[in-house]
């Protein structure tokens, strides 16, 4: 019964490559084939979750090393749900929005093939298999970057492949050494290097920095973050799935692996891995937030602002306390659920009117009442103002700061606080009330299948603020074993 | 299955006497049938013969009866086996290519010239693996040199006929180098078989030692212009690129190889490991294959047409060959040789792929070939697999050699060398990649390009399909392969 846990996985791969004959038969088949793909992947899914027995399997093991193996666990199951519930909202937006970018059909085929690669990211059972899939996810989103196949989007595209294949080639470094240290790169809570004696601590803490680094680019650590900015050049669908959940959290995902899984808190601790890598997660946070402030376009705002919450989720992730990742791991999925809403209203924006900048949406909150309404609560959500989601993840994120007795770390939350609200309340005040008054009013918020992925994500921004304990218990539960 | 024992033999025969048949011949369908059918007689062969090595163990073949000091012998183990069968089933697959589409780039009368020479250069390169005999190595070397101007040449252009120049000369000048070494040490030891060379080098090595280092060095630099060692690869883009898509296959994929099999030979079989481990020459190998991964490739990044990017590719992936002997440990030598299989197959499938893309569009530059990918999905499709294979994406070979040179070179102590490897890797994506790129995306490359308008038949892309599987199962079996090669290093 074991290899069915690959049928999330691999069934994506199957209807995406279907897709190519079949999304081409017209625009009925097209939705229906889209919407069903992902809804019976998403209950393929929960199906085997549901299933008792042995969550692991070798697909291919050749040697210690050469070995594709699929574990399910709790981290990679939350991963897996958050992707594939956003990648169905998604879905539906994607399917009116798109329509005015063309290519509709090789941007599905993609879309498609991309879900099987976040989950195969989430169930990989050891960092071999997990770096297949991180490859891979760079070869397949890279289509949907340069989508519009302008100069410019081409531009971006190499950017983003330089960057990624880069990180990626000084992560595979990090893994050939750790890989002729330990023999093992299997993911065991605790890590792997538990029963290796540490008689080389300068070497192991420039591994962990080399791996730190590599597949820090993907989660847009400073200063491997530009890729994120000029990627947004993308369709709007793929800024908000790929660019604030596949992509950038499968690199944070991927952190925690590495950190939790391969290392081990103990021993970054002894080789002081922590802290190095947080001088850079510091700069990440607040170089984020000011170079936010001063972008003019919308999308480019928010893609700073992405860079600036990561630095949050990481942060979390190398205190190597129980509070503070939970508070990362809590905002792994606020900050999901958070930026896909904020992207999906800006590109709500960009459809009904062709807006991208600031300066020209004044007084569109009274033309798209319900849009600018979720932008402004998912905006006070990622300040951290109460009762969201946000604060409930940076409270924990404080909290695991203190426990490590040091006063700078809620210090600099706070600032960014600020400086988040810095750069978002004036896109809610510009729209709502900048602009001459006009008498008659053109509703211009978005066709219903846009509108409702961006109210209901909206309604899980303040439900998860509210009632956070379900979440908050199950990321407690996956903590525990951890640090 | 005693009889087994002559195949090795066998398949140079009939490669060679099939060869001047062909001249004979009215029709050019017959010439490409004799040859391809040779081949795959010789490929069954060589199937046949390492089924009998695994079941039998390695054994030595006297040619003619003749005893071994004086006859020539042939010894045939698990890696030559493997190459044997390589390069035959690699062959076979190009000819099969070469078949349809031959025409267009050699004249009508000069066909059965070409497979002549195809059929002769085989031979010989099969002949370079087997045998046991330095002197009959060099008669090899120097076929191979003289039967692959002659299908560089074949296409009878300005280009072809400078590059062929250019080749012969080089070849010549490295074949003279290796007669000298030979010289030097068939002066020393009074042989010509490696064996017995091998067993008077144990015993006098401590006195000659200045004249073994002459003759190891004569013998690597000699080999290394055959098999485009780095600095000395001048002649290999123009020659692989002006060559015919076939051709260069073969040339890319076989040619330079049974060279480099002779320097493991040499060094590690007439020197042995313990001789050749005190050697400078295997830091020099070390250093040029080191420069040949990175140079070759930055050479590459500068190219505009699409068969010099891949020709210089080559001079990188050969670096990385020379690299793995140079480390001088077991699991180094394993990864050259494990590289060779690899990069065989590969390189074949990138220059069929790209073969077929200039012969389809009639254009050979990277700028014009742009929005190719709309026009040639399938062959496109292809080269991007072999492509990802050479920037390293896990599963395919070129990932397993990567990774293993790496742990090699972990072993041999030599950290910064990883640093060079995945270097080498991202500059191969970034040659390999834009011209992916701007096949298959980019809304100015697609304009006014027809889906499928210029493919290949099914037909046609079929050996190119094999070579491309054959890649992805040597990437798979990688494992069993390396562990054959290990009982052929014992």
């Amino acid at each position: 019964m074991e290899p069915i846990i690959l049928i999330p996985i691999i069934l994506p791969f199957l209807l995406g490559i279907a897709g190519t004959k079949i999304l081409f038969k017209g625009e009925k088949i097209k939705t229906f084939y889209v919407i069903s793909a992902v809804t019976i992947n998403l209950l393929a899914l929960i199906g085997i979750l549901n299933i008792e027995g042995a969550k692991a399997f070798h697909l291919l093991k050749i040697n210690p090393f050469l070995d594709i193996y699929f574990k399910i666990d709790k981290l990679g199951i939350l991963f897996a749900l958050l992707a594939s519930i956003l990648w169905i909202f998604t879905t539906f937006y994607s399917l009116a929005y798109m329509k005015h970018e063309g290519k509709e059909e090789r941007f599905f085929v993609f879309f498609i093939l991309t879900l099987g690669i976040t989950l195969g990211i989430a169930f990989s059972g050891n960092l071999f298999t997990l770096y297949i899939f991180y490859e891979l996810l760079t070869l397949a989103t890279f289509p949907l970057v340069i989508h519009a196949g302008t100069k410019e989007a081409l531009y971006s595209g190499r950017k983003y492949l330089i960057y990624s294949l880069g990180g990626a080639t000084v992560a595979l470094l990090g893994m050939i050494l750790l890989f002729s240290i330990s023999n093992s790169l299997n993911f065991v809570e605790g890590g792997v290097l538990g029963t290796v004696n540490i008689d080389n601590p300068k070497l192991l803490l420039t591994i962990y920095m080399v791996m730190f680094l590599g597949f820090g680019v993907k989660a847009a650590i400073v200063p491997f973050h530009s890729w994120l900015p000029a990627a947004m050049v993308a369709p709007t669908p793929v800024s908000s799935l790929l660019h604030a959940v596949a992509v950038v959290k499968s690199g944070i995902f991927v952190l925690v692996r590495v950190c939790y899984f391969v290392f081990g808190a103990e021993t970054i601790r002894q080789i002081h891995g922590n802290i190095y890598t947080s001088v850079l997660v510091f700069i990440t946070i607040l170089l984020g937030s000011l170079l936010a402030l001063h972008q003019e376009n919308l999308k480019k705002r928010l893609a700073y602002s992405t860079i600036s919450q990561l630095g949050y989720i990481v942060l979390g992730i190398i205190l190597l306390n129980e509070n503070a990742l939970i508070g990362g791991l809590l905002h792994l999925v606020n900050h999901a659920v958070i930026k896909i809403t904020l992207f999906f209203c800006v590109g709500a924006i960009y459809f009904m009117t062709h807006k991208k900048n600031i300066n020209e949406i004044k007084g569109i909150g009274k033309q798209m009442p319900v849009t600018m309404t979720c932008f402004s609560i998912a905006s006070i959500s990622l300040i951290g103002i109460p009762p969201t989601n946000g604060f409930v993840s940076k409270w924990y994120l404080a909290l695991g700061g203190l426990t490590e007795n040091k006063i700078i770390f809620p210090i600099i939350l706070l600032l960014s606080a600020f400086l988040t609200a810095a750069y978002l309340l004036p896109i809610v005040v510009t729209a709502f009330f900048h602009g001459e008054e006009k008498k008659d009013i053109k509703k211009l918020d978005p066709p219903i299948k846009m509108l409702v992925p961006i109210i209901l994500l909206t309604g899980i921004t303040i439900f998860l603020g509210l009632f956070p304990n379900v979440l908050l218990h199950y990321i407690k539960s996956i903590v525990e074993n951890l640090v | 299955m005693t009889y087994a024992k002559n195949f090795p033999l066998l398949m140079i025969l009939i490669l060679f006497i099939s060869a001047f048949i062909m001249p004979l011949m009215k029709k050019n369908i017959f010439v490409k049938g004799l040859s391809l059918f040779t081949m795959g007689i010789s490929m069954i062969l060589s199937i046949y013969t390492w089924i009998f090595i695994t079941k039998n163990g390695a054994y030595f073949y006297r040619v003619g009866h003749w005893d071994a000091p004086w006859g020539i012998e042939f010894k045939i183990g698990m890696i030559e086996a493997i190459m044997a069968m390589l390069f035959t089933m690699v062959a076979t697959l190009i000819l099969w290519y070469s078949v349809y589409s031959v025409e267009k780039e050699v004249k009508d009368n000069k066909v059965s010239f070409y497979y002549l020479l195809v059929n002769i250069l085989l031979g010989s390169l099969l002949g370079m693996v087997f045998s046991n005999d330095l002197f009959n190595c060099f008669v090899f070397i120097e076929v191979t040199t003289l039967a692959s101007c002659g299908i560089i040449v074949v296409k009878d252009k300005k280009e072809n006929i400078a590059a062929t120049l250019k080749y012969l000369i080089l070849s010549s000048l490295g074949s003279g180098l290796v007669l000298m070494g030979i010289a030097f040490l068939y002066d020393i030891t009074g042989n010509l078989n490696m064996t017995y060379i091998h067993k008077e080098i144990m015993n006098v090595h401590a006195v000659y030692k200045n004249t073994l280092h002459i003759a190891a060095g004569l013998c690597t630099v000699g080999i290394g212009i055959k098999s485009a060692m780095f600095p000395l690869h001048v002649w290999l883009p123009d020659a692989h690129s002006s060559a015919p898509a076939s051709s260069s296959a073969i040339l890319s994929a076989l040619v330079l190889k049974a060279p480099i099999l002779l320097l493991i030979k040499i060094l590690y079989g007439v020197f042995g490991f313990e001789i050749i481990r005190e050697f400078a020459i295997l830091n020099l190998i070390l250093i040029l294959g080191t420069m040949g991964m990175i140079m070759g490739s930055v050479l590459a990044i500068k190219q505009k047409e699409i068969k010099r990017v891949i020709a210089y590719s080559s001079v990188a992936q050969v670096g990385y060959i020379f690299f793995g002997i140079g480390l001088g440990n077991k699991l180094g030598l394993t990864m050259a040789i494990f590289h060779i299989i690899g990069h065989a197959v590969t390189k074949s499938a990138l220059f069929l792929a790209a073969g077929a893309m200039i012969e389809k569009s009639g254009k050979k530059k990277l700028s014009e070939l742009k929005g190719i990918g709309k026009e040639m999905p399938y062959t496109l499709g292809l080269f991007t697999i072999g492509a990802l294979s050479m920037v390293g994406i896990p599963i395919l070979p070129g990932f397993i050699s990567k990774w293993y040179l790496s742990l090699a070179s972990i072993d041999a102590g030599e950290f910064m060398l990883i640093g060079a490897i995945l270097m080498s890797s991202l500059l191969n994506a970034l040659y390999y990649f834009p011209i992916i790129v701007n096949g298959y995306f980019g809304e100015e490359n697609l304009a006014g390009k027809i889906y499928k308008s210029n493919e290949k038949s099914i037909k046609e892309l079929l050996p190119l399909m094999m070579l491309i599987i054959g890649m992805i199962a040597i990437g798979a079996g990688s494992n069993k392969i390396m562990d054959m090669i290990r009982i052929g290093l014992i």
